[in-house]
């Protein structure tokens, strides 16, 4: 295996909190690897740290053969050059929790200005991509909608869709799904799993146990600023070794079935249905009944979310005015 | 109050109008370049740069324009013949480096309020500081800058007429001699606070149009 990403000894502390540990984690190029673990084990600061949006106190990356951070014999961190870094980061798409789409822009300017302004692509070059990538992302009766005009799916969409445009060799997921409707979530998910297909090496900090089970290769559970257990998806989620993530476990699950995610997007008029549909990769196993009455919640779920869409959209037509 | 008296007057006064927008003009533009450079350099990673903007809208918003005036057109000459301005000059300087601190705060509290997140995802697709503080952030920011920026606009209007202490011929100038050759000051002033309205609410439209412009598309 010759690994993509290379992390070793990694640490970081927000003054007197340790948030990671030295941790260790090689993902090989086409590998799709989850990380999952309680809010404050630090998973989120880990993928900051690849792109150097936190800078690591210690350790060492190591991105596509090129070194972004390393620990110096005297304990220092050495960065790579400014320019070094944003070279790195050409090869490591991020998609937020929080979309950060740019609010002035439509969903193909942003799509548009990182290729335009980093790789000096030509505008008709990146639009036609751009509309390409929109079009994979099911998305592009909306490429002259602003940010604001579209649902959280859609926001999330076009955020992949951005990142890709940089043809990252690495594509890093922050809690992706978390900031957006549940009903939603499954045609973010839906992009994500082709996209795994497709052969793109991932790297996914998530809580949809669902997905992680579905489309991870490897599953990395992190608490308290370490890698507890890894494995592969079916072994850490179906048989846990260690007691915290058994505990782990147990707390999501019995909040949120697993088969509850992977829906096909809501406007995508039928493309790929059923393809990420519900697997049985639950642990906990609910009689058939119960898992009758839960798919009739999800669609339920999902009616009600289309529904709350148009709604929002007539009343945005309604009150949008000139100072609004 | 003499109607007729105020249509008499109100070209004499006007003839100084060109001077007063001028005056304006010219520090609104020094104010504004001068205002976003220190803005940018109080949120400079260096150390120096910060100190230097945070000294400069110490010093210039803690001091009386009226002073400012003085010291440019009055003190600065003692230092020598290069620093000696013509009354003109010297009052664009003194509005314009009063303006700027204001208006780099104005610019720096727009450029604190876009969210952290839209600088990280530009920094995340490998952009230069430069380009997304021009491309991404300013551009956002502009929404927020627009009712400050104004207001520090209509401000300085309305202190160009301090420039008739340092004989600058505005229009406050030119009713002043009104004032003293007629022994009539109802009409004079009246009629340069009308022309003062009209110029402050160019602005104030100015302002609206702005705002709808910048607004985010929803």
């Amino acid at each position: 295996m010759n690994p993509i990403v290379k992390v070793s000894g990694l640490e970081k502390s927000f003054g007197d909190l340790q948030i990671l540990n030295g941790i260790d984690i090689e993902v090989a190029s086409g590998e799709v690897v989850a990380i999952i673990g309680p809010s404050g084990s630090g998973k989120t600061t880990v993928l900051r740290c690849l792109n150097l949006l936190e800078r690591p106190d210690g350790g060492r990356i190591e991105v596509n053969g090129r070194v972004v951070c390393e620990e110096q014999p005297n304990g220092k961190v050495k960065f790579a050059s400014k320019r070094e870094i944003r070279e790195i980061r050409e090869e490591l798409g991020m998609v937020f929790q929080r979309f950060n789409l740019f609010p002035h822009m439509t969903a193909l300017q942003n799509i548009v200005e990182a290729p335009k302004a980093v790789k000096g692509v030509s505008r008709t070059d990146a639009e036609a991509k751009a509309r390409e990538l929109l079009d994979s992302v099911g998305l592009s009766h909306r490429a002259d909608h602003y940010p604001l005009q579209m649902s959280g799916g859609q926001q999330q969409r076009v955020a992949i869709a951005r990142s890709l445009a940089m043809d990252p060799a690495v594509m890093l997921f922050d809690e992706v799904t978390s900031a957006v409707d549940p009903e939603l979530a499954g045609e973010i998910l839906l992009v994500m799993k082709r996209l795994a297909d497709e052969g793109m090496t991932m790297i996914v900090v998530t809580h949809e146990m669902g997905f992680a089970a579905d489309v991870a290769d490897r599953v990395l559970f992190m608490d308290h600023g370490a890698v507890v257990e890894q494995g592969p998806a079916q072994q850490v989620l179906g048989q846990p070794q260690h007691a915290r993530t058994k505990a782990f476990l147990r707390a999501v699950l019995d909040r949120t079935p697993m088969d509850a995610v992977s829906e096909p997007p809501t406007d995508e008029a039928g493309s790929q249905p059923g393809e990420a549909g519900s697997q049985p990769v639950d642990a906990t196993s609910p009689d058939a009944t119960d898992t009758k009455v839960e798919r009739l919640e999800t669609e339920l779920a999902q009616l009600r979310g289309e529904l709350d869409v148009t709604r929002r959209q007539l009343e945005q037509k309604r009150d949008s005015r000139p100072w609004g | 109050m003499d109607w007729n008296f105020v249509r008499e007057i109100t070209p004499t006064i006007l003839e100084g109008l060109s001077i007063t927008l001028s005056l304006f003009l010219w520090s609104v533009l020094f104010s504004t370049i001068g205002g976003l450079i220190l803005a940018l350099m109080r949120l400079s990673g260096l150390a120096p740069l910060r100190w230097f903007s945070a000294f400069f809208g110490w010093l210039f918003r803690g001091i009386p324009l009226l002073l400012i005036m003085f010291y440019v057109f009055f003190a600065l000459p003692e230092f020598g013949e290069t620093w000696t301005l013509p009354p003109f000059r010297a009052a664009v300087v003194a509005l314009s480096m009063w303006a700027a601190a204001y208006q780099s705060e104005a610019i720096r509290s727009g450029i604190i309020s876009v969210d952290v997140g839209q600088f990280e995802a530009a920094e995340a697709l490998g952009m230069s500081r430069f380009h997304y503080m021009r491309r991404i952030v300013l551009p956002q920011s502009v929404r927020i800058i627009v009712p400050p920026f104004t207001g520090n606009a209509i401000n300085l209007m309305k202190q160009t007429s301090l420039a008739t202490v340092i004989t600058v011929p505005e229009m406050t100038l030119l009713a002043q001699r009104i004032i003293s050759n007629e022994f009539k000051a109802v009409e004079p002033l009246f009629a340069l606070a009308i022309i003062f309205l009209a110029l402050t609410s160019v602005l104030v439209l100015a302002q609206i149009g702005l705002e709808h412009a910048f607004r985010l598309k929803t």
